[in-house]
């Protein structure tokens, strides 16, 4: 979701549209979703975009009560139409803002405030994660079942099952293995392992068990199950 | 209707319910509402202007001078266009008007809601729910403001609310 770039006209044009049916970017009452795309904006948009410039002026007008409109603020992305991104560049935004002195929409306070509210978002991520590290890992397991295809009949499947059982790897453990009838006399060797999820990817698996081209032609994972 | 219309008003003003009455005028009915003290008050726009006084909203009925002209202005023209519609084309007329002047108004009047808003929307509602899709698309600003003041708390009271669908159909109208 978004408006695009809402400092160009293709933006406003964007937004122009989106407004035609609505009075507020959210819901029926003004929220902080309107101050977000107001402070976005670096100006009262051309007065051929009418639905805009209409909102514009409606928003503006709750000005001075703009922190205690309920809601709270998103990145833009996540406000307007469905299929069109956000691409509004926010870093510009101070210098085009400094343009237009008669219309200082948000003063600078609104800075630091957002640079407040930076810092106490920072210092609960660090106590968050302090908090995690505190806690003992839970390994994450999984319960594999690979399929393993041979080539023919003519495969060795004790041997294709000695190879597949030879590859050793950090938190892999193999389990129980047997044969099963694909037809025209080949067999497919099923077998059981768990795993680690953090060490063993089943990618990484597929790619040690092909490995083996003289035996192996194909596998598959059968079943996945987390433990 | 116009009395129907004068109870919710009341409700959505948090007052008690009045004693009302109809006077046949010509074929239209007029809402005559008995006051306590004083004499009885006849009229739409006047019993609506007095409600407001009683619930001590003043504000409903403008800020400033102007928006208290403009109140009543459109609380005439509820009377004198919405309510003597008669055919069709009286219909795409009033709508017209209203499409245009609400095209860079989220109000009618001001920034905030007031008793023109209340008072078009009561008598709107019956020629918005005979709309099609496509006409309500056409006019688009009255369908915003439309489905902006059904939603507004309490206004809404008995009275159905409207369906717009979100995404417009008909993109080559405007």
């Amino acid at each position: 979701m978004g408006f695009g770039d809402l400092k160009s006209n293709a933006g406003l044009k964007v937004l122009n549209e989106f407004l035609a049916d609505k009075s507020y970017i959210e819901g029926y009452v003004p929220s902080q979703a309107d101050v977000a795309v107001f402070e976005a904006l670096s100006g009262a948009p051309p007065a051929e975009l009418f639905h805009a410039l209409r909102w514009y002026n409606h928003i503006k007008s709750y000005e001075k009560q703009k922190a205690s409109l309920p809601g709270v603020k998103k990145p833009l992305g996540k406000y307007g139409p469905v299929n069109i991104e956000d691409t509004t560049d926010s870093a510009p935004k101070q210098a085009k803002e400094d343009d237009d002195d008669d219309i200082d929409l948000f003063g600078s306070d609104d800075e630091e405030e957002s640079e407040e509210a930076k810092r106490i978002k920072e210092e609960r991520l660090a106590q968050y994660e302090q908090k995690k590290s505190k806690k003992p890992a839970l390994i994450a397991k999984s319960s594999i079942l690979l399929d393993v295809k041979p080539w023919d009949d003519e495969t060795d499947m004790g041997k294709l099952e000695e190879c597949v059982r030879s590859i050793q790897m950090d938190g892999l453990v193999w389990g129980a293995s047997k044969l099963v009838p694909v037809g025209y006399g080949i067999k497919k060797l099923q077998i059981q392992c768990v795993v680690e999820d953090d060490k063993v990817g089943t990618d990484v698996l597929e790619e040690k068990i092909t490995a083996f081209e003289d035996f192996v032609q194909s596998m598959d994972v059968a079943a996945f199950n987390k433990i | 209707m116009a009395v129907e219309e004068l109870c919710a008003l009341e409700k959505c003003l948090g007052l008690k319910a009045g004693k009302y009455s109809s006077r046949a005028q010509g074929d239209r009915k007029i809402p005559v509402l008995q006051t306590n003290k004083g004499p009885s008050l006849v009229g739409l726009a006047t019993i609506a202007s007095h409600l407001v006084t009683e619930a001590k909203k003043e504000e409903l009925l403008g800020a400033s001078i102007e928006e208290k002209a403009i109140v009543q202005q459109w609380l005439e023209y509820r009377i004198t266009r919405i309510d003597q519609v008669s055919s069709k084309e009286d219909v795409r007329n009033v709508l017209k008007d209203l499409n245009v002047y609400l095209e860079d108004k989220v109000y009618m009047a001001g920034k905030k809601i007031t008793l023109a808003d209340i008072i078009i929307y009561y008598g709107l509602h019956p020629i918005m729910a005979d709309l099609t899709v496509q006409e309500k698309e056409t006019c688009i600003n009255v369908s915003r403001w439309f489905s902006h003041i059904q939603h507004y708390p309490g206004v809404r009271q008995h009275l159905p609310s409207l369906v717009f669908i979100k995404n417009r159909i008909y993109s080559n109208i405007h």
